[in-house]
């Protein structure tokens, strides 16, 4: 292109600046600090929230975190790669239909889905009104467990995982298979040896596009939970809303470490951010 | 005086293959010996890619046999036949440097095998065999890699090579796992003149030494011609000709070979009787052929068969209409009253100039006319 | 004719699998069709609660289209309704604009910079929500000195803008490595200045990577929740901060469910739509 059109890149730079590093900078002073929200007229400095990290409740709601969004993480990568693969494999003469059926859902409202979901959850529900109005009885409670977060986290994050694996198994050369059959490999050893290692940019991506959502998420948990779950994102919630900004931008900066770290994953393996979508 | 049985490794028995509403391979029959270096040779669509495919494995037949070595393999999957392909491009696993790429196909074969195929004595202990397997591993890909000329290069990452060392690394991959046959689809085809022309040369030698059949696919009849034993010439699915590139080159059997094999002349004339023809109004002695009294022909001669003599002599006149130097020689057109000739000559001839020809009757081919082209 | 022996797998040393393998296969679809259904269950749940005549989540009533007519008669929705369309509609069409162009700057640098800038371009992807929305809201605030009302419509279209950019780019980038590279040069060769050869040739080139860089942006937009509940201010709700707010004090209305099946159900049909377009453009070109 044009060395002339780098200038229509510059303003964006400094856009992100200012609002992604910027605000960086701005909650680790705050950590470090006592305000009235963002008033500094009474602040100084002071390592008061550090000790609240160290209490039982914001250590429960960090492991929780990442405990759930590990096990999120992990069902979503095998139900996730299954699909993608047979996607992958399939003959359907278009895809993209096939793909977009994956991404319909994420069209409606997070928020409606999950207390969609949340109701499934009880007892009693729409669904089992009616299978009994057909003389079905069934019906499970399960709203307010663990569990029905993590089902919760796996149904709707599950797309995250499929179209990046998706993505990278079709950028697979066939003739690759090919040669791995040619030399000896059975089907099961070709995907093994051959399919799955040239995946794992994909394998990669979806699972930080899993995994982030699900520990810093608050929705999901305080829906399906019943507020009985509390996960890091919804300590942050509370924080800001009581107007304790300190401690929240606290928290703020270590769920940052865990997206720095995703960065640097995603840097080196998939550098132009081809199974980012 | 004994002639030596060549044995046959695999034969195409009535193959039939069809995509979509296309006959892509018609009923092809074909015999192919063991040790030899054979060719199939013709345009994009011919159906010889397709035909190797099928021989890999890769591609299903609709109908026939291919057997080999006395069994039928039509449903054997590739990992199961005894081939190795070269891939027209290629296709080295990019997560695995040069050395990974060679031992791939040994690594992945389970003891029983590598057993049978390094001829370990089948008595010896687990932790005995393992060793030995890992040690004679290594030393074939080394042994591979320095029958390609790529010793060294096994650290090497794939991202790392160039296009004509991929090329060998790719042989290379396939050979180390001693298959009875190899498939080669056009794998000289992305490699500069050069360098392709080098290959051509180091693949016949490869050949010979292996001693294995290397079964060829190409477009280009000058490669047939450097590297293989037999040319198959294609064309839509069916065999057009098969034989030695001389036989071939100087006996071909219709219009569709003797264009594409080579430059040639191609003239419509009778044959007379015995030993004679007669084209452009004029008489010639033959020899070789049987045809009927008076049965039209089409006459072949190739540009350098034509003598330049002097007009006195000549038996046809041209004049030069157009005349490129080749570095070897020049290429002349004649008009010989209508009909163009194509001529290669040592010396220079200017264009205007008339010329004389000759031509011995050992270089007049006749060919049936075939009313169908 | 001689009658050879077929050949077998055993006797190369390979263990035939063939009737697992097709019983993998059928089990498979199963699987497959299941994991899709989950996906699906709770819009599917959605859309029977909008046809239920009554208002209880536990029990089915009859079946009624009179949430969908009532859609608009609660004042709080139709407004968290319009103030939706309005911020989507608008950072939708800012982001396409400006990442197509901004795409193109990137695009123009030498791939080290290019991955540099990518990877700062990352970070609202893969930003958490909450982090996102704390962090414009903290820069924000600090303007509120100058803008004592900031917050609102404004901070709303900014922060959707933020963060619908990078997915823009992201879309329209591999595009323009997929043109041609001779192309800017062929225009410029040809006596047409820079800015209008972008317009006129590059960008009709990308065409599919803004569309669907545009639908992506539109999607995020429009389901974003924790992101404007941070940045938003004033009462100026949007589809999702009002569920939410419905949801915490036990109002919700059917004619919400309404809605999110009738947006379902029209995204579905633009995209069989684009589909459509797209196939009959392939068959002409």
């Amino acid at each position: 292109m044009n060395k002339e059109f780098k200038l229509l890149a510059k303003p964006y730079i400094a856009w992100l600046f200012v609002l992604a590093i910027l605000p960086i900078f701005v909650m680790l002073l705050l950590s470090f600090m006592f305000s009235e929200g963002l008033s500094f007229g009474e602040s100084y400095f002071t390592f008061d929230q550090f000790a609240l990290l160290g209490e039982d409740s914001t250590l429960t709601a960090f492991s929780n975190s990442i405990l759930y969004a590990s096990l999120t993480a992990i069902i979503s990568l095998v139900l996730g790669y299954f699909v993608a693969y047979n996607v992958y494999k399939s003959k359907f003469k278009n895809k993209f239909i096939v793909l977009t059926i994956f991404i319909l859902p994420m069209w409606s409202n997070l928020l409606l889905r999950t207390e969609a979901l949340g109701n499934l959850m009880e007892h009693n529900n729409i669904i089992t009104d009616l299978l009994l109005q057909m003389g079905i009885g069934i019906s499970i409670g399960i709203k307010g467990t663990p569990l029905a977060v993590i089902i919760g986290l796996v149904f709707t994050y599950l797309p995250f995982m499929i179209l990046p694996i998706y993505t990278a198994l079709e950028k697979i050369d066939y003739s690759l298979e090919e040669a791995a059959l040619d030399l000896g490999l059975t089907n099961m050893q070709k995907f093994w040896k051959v399919i799955f290692p040239l995946s794992l940019k994909g394998v990669a991506t979806g699972s930080i596009m899993v995994f982030l959502p699900s520990m810093s998420g608050f929705a999901i948990p305080e829906i399906l939970g019943a507020g009985n779950i509390l996960l890091i994102g919804n300590v942050i919630e509370q924080s800001f809303r009581n107007m304790d900004y300190n401690f929240g931008a606290l928290l703020s900066i270590f769920i940052l470490l865990f997206i720095m770290g995703a960065l640097y994953i995603v840097s080196k393996v998939d550098k132009e951010g081809e199974t980012l979508l | 005086m004994q002639i030596v049985e060549k044995k046959v490794i695999i034969e195409l028995s009535h193959i039939t293959k069809q995509f979509d509403d296309e006959i892509v391979v018609n009923d092809l029959n074909l015999k192919i010996y063991e040790n030899e270096f054979i060719t199939l040779l013709g345009p994009s669509g011919c159906g010889k890619t397709t035909t190797l495919r099928m021989i890999g494995g890769f591609e299903k037949a609709n109908s026939g046999k291919i057997i080999i070595n006395g069994k039928i393999i039509n449903d054997l999957p590739p990992y199961a036949r005894p081939i190795n392909t070269v891939f027209q491009r290629y296709a080295l696993f990019p997560h695995l440097n040069v050395y990974e790429n060679v031992a791939f196909g040994l690594k992945n074969r389970n003891d029983i095998y590598l057993k049978n195929f390094f001829q370990i004595d089948p008595t010896f202990e687990k932790k005995i065999y393992v060793d030995i397997i890992k040690r004679k591993i290594d030393e074939a890909v080394v042994e591979a890699l320095k029958l390609v000329k790529l010793t060294g290069f096994e650290q090497r990452k794939i991202t790392q090579i160039s296009g004509g060392q991929a090329q060998r690394v790719a042989l290379a991959r396939a050979i180390v796992n001693r298959p009875q046959i190899l498939l080669l689809d056009e794998p000289l085809a992305a490699l500069d003149l050069k360098l392709r022309q080098n290959m051509q040369y180091e693949l016949k030698e490869m050949q010979k030494k292996l001693g294995i059949t290397f079964i060829f696919v190409t477009h280009d009849q000058e490669e047939a011609m450097t590297m293989s034993d037999r040319i198959v010439v294609m064309k839509d699915g069916i065999i057009q000709q098969m034989g030695t590139p001389k036989h071939i080159y100087n006996e071909p059997v219709n219009r569709y070979v003797a264009n594409f094999i080579g430059e040639s002349n191609i003239i419509p004339g009778v044959y007379l009787r015995k030993d004679l023809v007669s084209f452009m109004g004029v008489n010639f002695d033959c020899t070789g052929y049987t045809f009927g009294n008076n049965e039209p022909v089409d006459v072949v001669i190739r540009p350098e068969d034509f003598d330049v003599v002097e007009l006195s002599e000549a038996k046809l006149i041209g004049k030069v209409t157009s005349s490129i130097f080749k570095g070897v020689h020049n290429e002349l057109t004649l008009d010989a009253e209508g009909v163009e000739l194509f001529v290669n000559t040592y010396e220079n001839y200017e264009v205007g100039e008339p010329i004389g020809l000759k031509v011995d009757p050992y270089e007049i081919h006749l060919m049936k006319v075939q009313t169908d082209e | 004719m001689t009658d050879y022996p077929i050949a077998t797998l055993a006797e190369y040393g390979y263990k035939d699998y063939r009737f697992f393998r097709k019983l993998y296969k059928i089990f498979s679809v199963f699987a497959v069709m299941l994991i899709v259904l989950m996906l699906y269950i709770s819009i599917i749940v959605l859309a029977i609660q909008s046809v239920n005549s009554s208002v209880s989540v536990t029990s089915f009533g009859t079946f009624t289209l009179k949430w969908y007519a009532e859609m608009f008669n609660v004042r709080s929705l139709a407004n968290a309704i319009k103030n939706t369309i309005i911020v989507s509609l608008v950072a939708t069409a800012l982001a396409t604009v400006l990442g197509t162009l901004i795409a193109v700057g990137i695009y123009s640098y030498a791939k080290k910079t290019r991955q540099k800038i990518m990877l700062l371009n990352n970070i609202p992807l893969l930003n958490a929500d909450i982090v996102t929305g704390v962090s414009l809201m903290l820069v924000f605030s600090l303007l509120l000195p100058i803008f004592p009302y900031i917050f609102g419509p404004a901070t709303l279209i900014m922060a959707h803008l933020f963060f619908t950019l990078p997915y823009v780019i992201l879309s329209v980038l591999p595009k323009l490595k997929e043109t041609d590279p001779n192309l800017m040069d062929a225009a410029l060769d040809l006596g047409v200045k820079p800015y209008k050869a972008l317009i006129k040739i590059i960008v009709p080139a990308i065409m599919a990577g803004i569309f669907s860089g545009m639908l992506l942006a539109f999607t995020m937009s429009v389901d974003d929740f924790v992101i404007s509940y941070f940045t938003t201010g004033n009462g100026f709700d949007n589809l999702s901060i009002w569920v939410y707010g419905s949801i915490g004090r036990r109002s919700l209305t059917p004619s919400v469910y309404a809605f999110s099946t009738l947006l379902t159900l029209m995204t579905l049909a633009i995209m069989m739509v684009y589909q459509f377009l797209m196939k009959r453009g392939k068959k002409h070109a």
